[in-house]
């Protein structure tokens, strides 16, 4: 397939391919930095749910999000591409750049920001049509409806997601008719199929059984060659195992952010010890 | 605060505990009662349907129910009389019948037994009967055809008289014309056959045949007099000389028409509304080879000829006109009365029903306007000598040669419905061509009720087709934004507010629709017209205009709320429609645009009409639509629309490709319950439709619908009559109506929900 390699900027494929989760040396000055996030203060109405937080997500590789529920892990990450706009009352300041541009000016096309920075949720959500124009889905947005080319991609999305084998033969099927794990898949097949930047994944594995979740987990490490990948867990060994950086977050305030390893084996702060070490949570 | 589980146990009976058992009991105890009351709840709403189903099925099945006919009594009639009797007949209750004979005498005689009461002789002096004719049926007058061409009318009265509470019924014969019969024949042959028509009006025709073949008549009017005797004037006159000898003569009841059948086979009809100059309008062949004609009689009301044939045909005839408004005599359908030439046919006294009897003894009682043959009987071959149906056609009876009367009791309650008269074309009496008419009552006695269920059926899809016409776009639309875009906050105004309106009575608006709205549109016809166009169009150049505003001003108004700004607009659009109204009436339609309509486009207006119903019950359907809608569209799962707005989709993309798709089978069933409101709805339509049962599109004219119908004669009809069970039967048709539509919305509804129900 050719057309994994269009986004990919050229000056960061030696960094990326020499770096890997095993060298212990990780750091984020090494990083091409894909999306920065500056002082954000996210507020739902009177309720403030992000205290100015700061930090980077590097590209092509794996930026995890832990912390206890209700920390605004998942805000942050849905802050990414604005979909809290879509909450009543919902207010962000402070700077969130991708490449360099602030997503949040006021000349920025939502529809095209969203189509750079996918998203695939906690639950499973196929639309109510086949398997074929769930993945087409994004593409016929559009405009794209040559169907040689919609063949293509669907093709390629479906075994980007590691689904094509099993759904190959019943394309024209209801999307309902997957398990929940080939859902997720599905899904995520239909966000690669726009070929976005940024994937964001909101706890992505947490309605899904745990062969299903190994699937998601091997798929991520798959992906991330190809995307920058932000995700969000619960899980702190699914983090240790998919991310390349972690975000360690509690009551709306970044606690601390570093390479996972670094993270997970010697925390600089007092509270993501306790956390991962499991005092609360 | 810990409380410590020791402390907790204490607070919480174990389950041994009494208390607990208790508690258990009263759980148990209140679940069963839900379960039964719901299961008895649900079956009895069941039951509730079932027996209004019943009960329908009860009273329209009688509708359909075949006629019967059994013998009552037989006796013999012939003891204390000679001669042949020429007429038979009976009064209205069937308990006093009589006889006329070619001796000139009438005899009375007790219905259920033949013992006589009564006997009258006729004043004829020297000359013979050759001949008897009866007139209006009910009028119990007939005439006697004589021996030296003359008639004399005779009347039969029947006093009721309840002496010491028992009813008696008293006989006697009356001589409305003197007992010095009339001249009909100038040159004084002898009258073989004689046909009457006597109006209310006084006025009397009276058409014969001469032994030698001359057909003669006599114009009579009677007025009364200052001094109160009656004064007669009286015209005769003689039809120009038939080709072939004539067999039978009917004159029509209005005394416009002749009807002379020939032993060619041809109907001559004459109009001899002037008597004095007789005029042929039109003579038909009336018969196919080896076909001759036997017999002429007017069916109830004097309009429709019936004529008997040879081969046991009796057909259907009337003066109609054609396209230029010329009268010709049409053959309207034919009935098969039999094999052998019809001796007999006796028209019902108050139906268009009659009886008809063969030279083979095959007795029919047949429907004119149902087009049917409901009874046959085979009586045998014998020689019959006259056939009588009483008035209230339950009796006919049946004298044969040898003298001995059989009385038939018959059972035929509902002649006048058949599939072809409720739902086909039916060529009524006088009408140009065969139309689908709803018209149950008249004010006269011998009128053709018009049953056809089909301008109602077509009345109730039109109003629910305007209906739905103007809610579908407004309601889905509306719930679309309100459900969709439109801020929370105003939602919460605007949802309940619409959904409100749904309890607005219906009556309130039938009443304003009808007495507010039509004459409204009616004087502001240009308004409307220029409404319809403005509101569109004006709605979208200010949402545009809107759109390219300078960012600073858009941001005035919080997401979500712009659709208020439309509410000035659409209030300024509705009264600039209105107040050019006039002006472009003046200007363009010389003042007045429902003369306009109706002169230069050809196009009838009623005040009453289809545009005032689109609003008036498009207005009642729209919270039904709009509230099934909103919910539907408010219902599709969140997770879904952040599905397609996360993968670049913009608000209106996820509307079209996701949203609608999922809601679909709710607004499927929005549309479904509100064309089933549309259809079922009565008080709106009653007051604003003006109830004129036609078949036409036309949006500028009214329409009845099944339930108006039903709402408006129902309190009328006669319990138990025809009328009334025909109008059961419109409420059978209306239930299947709304069954049926249910039912396939209900099956579409299920599979939509299968394609795109969420998870």
């Amino acid at each position: 397939m050719t057309m994994s390699g269009e986004q990919t900027p050229t000056h960061a494929m030696d960094m990326s391919t020499v770096l890997d989760r095993d060298v212990s040396t990780q750091s984020l000055e090494n990083e091409d930095i894909c999306l920065t996030i500056d002082n954000v203060d996210l507020y739902y109405g009177e309720k403030q749910a992000l205290f100015d937080v700061n930090m980077v997500i590097p590209r092509k590789k794996v930026t995890a999000f832990i912390g206890p529920s209700g920390c605004g892990k998942s805000t942050l990450l849905r802050s990414i591409n604005r979909m809290n706009d879509l909450v009543d009352g919902c207010r962000v300041e402070g700077k969130i750049c991708l490449d360099g541009e602030n997503i949040y000016d006021r000349g920025i096309n939502i529809s095209d920001l969203r189509r750079k920075i996918g998203m695939v949720f906690q639950k499973p959500n196929p639309f109510p049509k086949s398997i074929y124009e769930n993945v087409a889905y994004g593409l016929r947005l559009q405009g794209i409806n040559n169907r040689s080319t919609l063949d293509d991609v669907v093709e390629w999305a479906l075994k980007g997601a590691a689904l094509w084998d099993e759904v190959k033969d019943r394309l024209q099927e209801n999307a309902f008719g997957l398990s929940g794990g080939q859902q997720q898949r599905l899904v995520i097949a239909r966000a690669i199929a726009i070929q976005p930047e940024v994937l964001l994944l909101d706890e992505p594995a947490s309605a899904l059984d745990p062969i299903s979740t190994l699937k998601i987990e091997e798929l991520i490490y798959e992906l991330k060659s190809t995307y920058t990948i932000a995700i969000v867990t619960h899980n702190m060994q699914q983090a240790a195992r998919v991310s390349d950086y972690t975000a360690f977050m509690y009551l709306g305030k970044l606690i601390e952010f570093d390479a996972t390893d670094k993270l997970f084996t010697n925390p600089s702060e007092k509270q993501t010890e306790d956390y991962i070490t499991g005092r609360y949570g | 605060m810990e409380t410590s589980s020791a402390a907790l146990s204490k607070l919480i009976p174990g389950p041994d505990e009494p208390i607990a058992k208790r508690r258990r009991a009263w759980r148990t105890f209140k679940d069963v009662l839900a379960h039964y009351s719901i299961g008895i709840g649900g079956i009895s709403v069941i039951f509730s349907v079932v027996l209004i189903f019943f009960y329908l099925a009860y009273v329209v099945l009688p509708l359909f129910k075949s006629a019967h006919i059994e013998p009552l009594v037989e006796y013999n009639l012939s003891e204390g009389i000679t001669g042949r009797t020429l007429f038979l007949g009976v009064e209205e209750l069937a308990e006093v019948g009589f006889q006329v004979t070619d001796q000139g005498v009438i005899r009375y005689f007790q219905a259920e037994n033949g013992s006589e009461i009564d006997r009258v002789d006729l004043p004829l002096g020297e000359s013979q009967i050759t001949s008897l004719a009866v007139g209006r049926l009910d009028s119990g007058v007939m005439a006697l055809g004589l021996s030296d061409g003359r008639g004399l009318l005779v009347q039969q009265v029947f006093k009721v008289s309840f002496p010491n509470d028992v009813r008696t019924i008293t006989p006697s014969a009356l001589y409305p014309l003197g007992e010095e019969p009339m001249v009909i024949d100038e040159e004084g042959r002898p009258l073989v056959k004689l046909a009457l028509s006597n109006n209310e009006d006084g006025s009397i025709l009276l058409a014969a045949i001469t032994e030698d073949g001359a057909v003669v008549y006599n114009s009579i009017m009677v007025e009364e007099s200052m001094l109160g005797d009656n004064e007669i004037t009286s015209t005769t006159g003689i039809l120009p000389v038939m080709a072939t000898r004539p067999v039978d003569v009917s004159v029509s009841g209005d005394q416009r028409w002749l009807f002379v059948a020939d032993e060619a086979g041809a109907i001559a009809m004459f109009d001899v509304s002037e008597p004095d100059e007789p005029m042929l309008v039109d003579q038909q062949n009336a018969t196919a080879v080896g076909q001759s004609i036997t017999r002429l009689r007017m069916l109830m009301g004097g309009i429709s000829l019936l004529v008997g044939y040879s081969d046991g045909i009796v057909a259907q005839w009337f003066p109609a006109r054609d396209e230029n408004g010329h009268y010709y005599l049409a053959r309207v359908r034919d009935f098969d009365a039999g094999d052998a030439a019809i001796q007999f046919i006796e028209p019902e006294q108050q139906r268009k029903g009659f009886v008809t009897l063969d030279a083979a003894g095959h007795l029919a009682v047949h429907s004119s306007t149902a087009h049917r043959t409901v009874l046959e009987r085979d009586l045998g071959r014998q020689e019959i000598m006259e056939i009588s149906v009483s008035p209230r056609a339950n009796r006919i009876l049946i004298l044969p040669e040898d003298g001995y009367l059989q009385v038939l009791d018959v059972e035929n309650e509902h002649p006048d419905t058949s599939f072809s008269a409720l739902w086909q074309k039916v060529w009524y009496e006088s009408w140009e061509k065969p139309e689908y008419v709803w018209q149950s009552s008249a004010a006269n006695q011998d009128f053709e009720p018009k049953y056809s269920l089909m301008p109602l059926a077509f009345g109730t899809l039109k109003a629910a087709f305007y209906a739905m016409l103007f809610a579908v776009p407004l309601a889905i639309m509306g719930a679309i934004y309100t459900a969709y875009f439109m801020a929370p906050k105003m939602r919460s105004y605007v949802k309940p507010t619409i959904e409100i309106m749904e309890a607005l009575p219906t009556v309130i608006l039938g009443f304003l629709a009808g007495l507010w709205l039509a004459p409204f549109f009616e004087s502001h016809l240009p308004g409307i017209a220029i409404m319809l166009v403005l509101l569109p169009v004006g709605v979208l150049v200010f949402a545009y205009a809107w759109h390219r505003m300078p960012q600073k001003i858009r941001w005035l108004v919080p997401d979500g709320w712009a659709a208020l700004l439309l509410v000035p607009v659409v209030g300024f659009l509705a009264w600039l429609s209105f107040a050019i109204s006039l002006p472009v009436e003046e200007l363009f339609f010389g003042g007045n645009m429902r003369s306009w309509i109706t002169n230069d486009l050809g196009i009838d207006f009623d005040q009453r009409n289809s545009i005032v119903i689109g609003f008036a019950l498009g207005f009642a359907v729209i919270p039904t639509i709009f509230s099934i809608t909103e919910d539907a569209i408010f219902g599709v799962p969140k997770h879904l629309t952040n599905g397609s707005l996360a993968l670049g989709a913009t608000p209106w993309q996820t509307l079209t490709r996701v949203v609608l798709l999922s809601a679909s089978p709710g607004i499927f069933s929005a549309i479904m319950i509100g064309l089933g409101r549309g259809v079922g709805e009565t008080m709106i339509v009653l007051m604003a439709t003006g109830n004129t049962p036609i078949m036409d599109m036309n949006i500028f004219e009214g329409m009845r619908t099944l339930a108006a119908n039903i709402a408006v004669e129902m309190p009328e009809s006669e319990v138990g009559s025809t009328h009334y069970r025909i109008l059961f039967l419109a409420a059978v048709v209306l239930f299947t109506f709304t069954f049926i539509l249910n039912t396939a919305a209900e099956l579409i509804r299920q599979r939509l929900r299968k394609k795109y129900a969420s998870l």
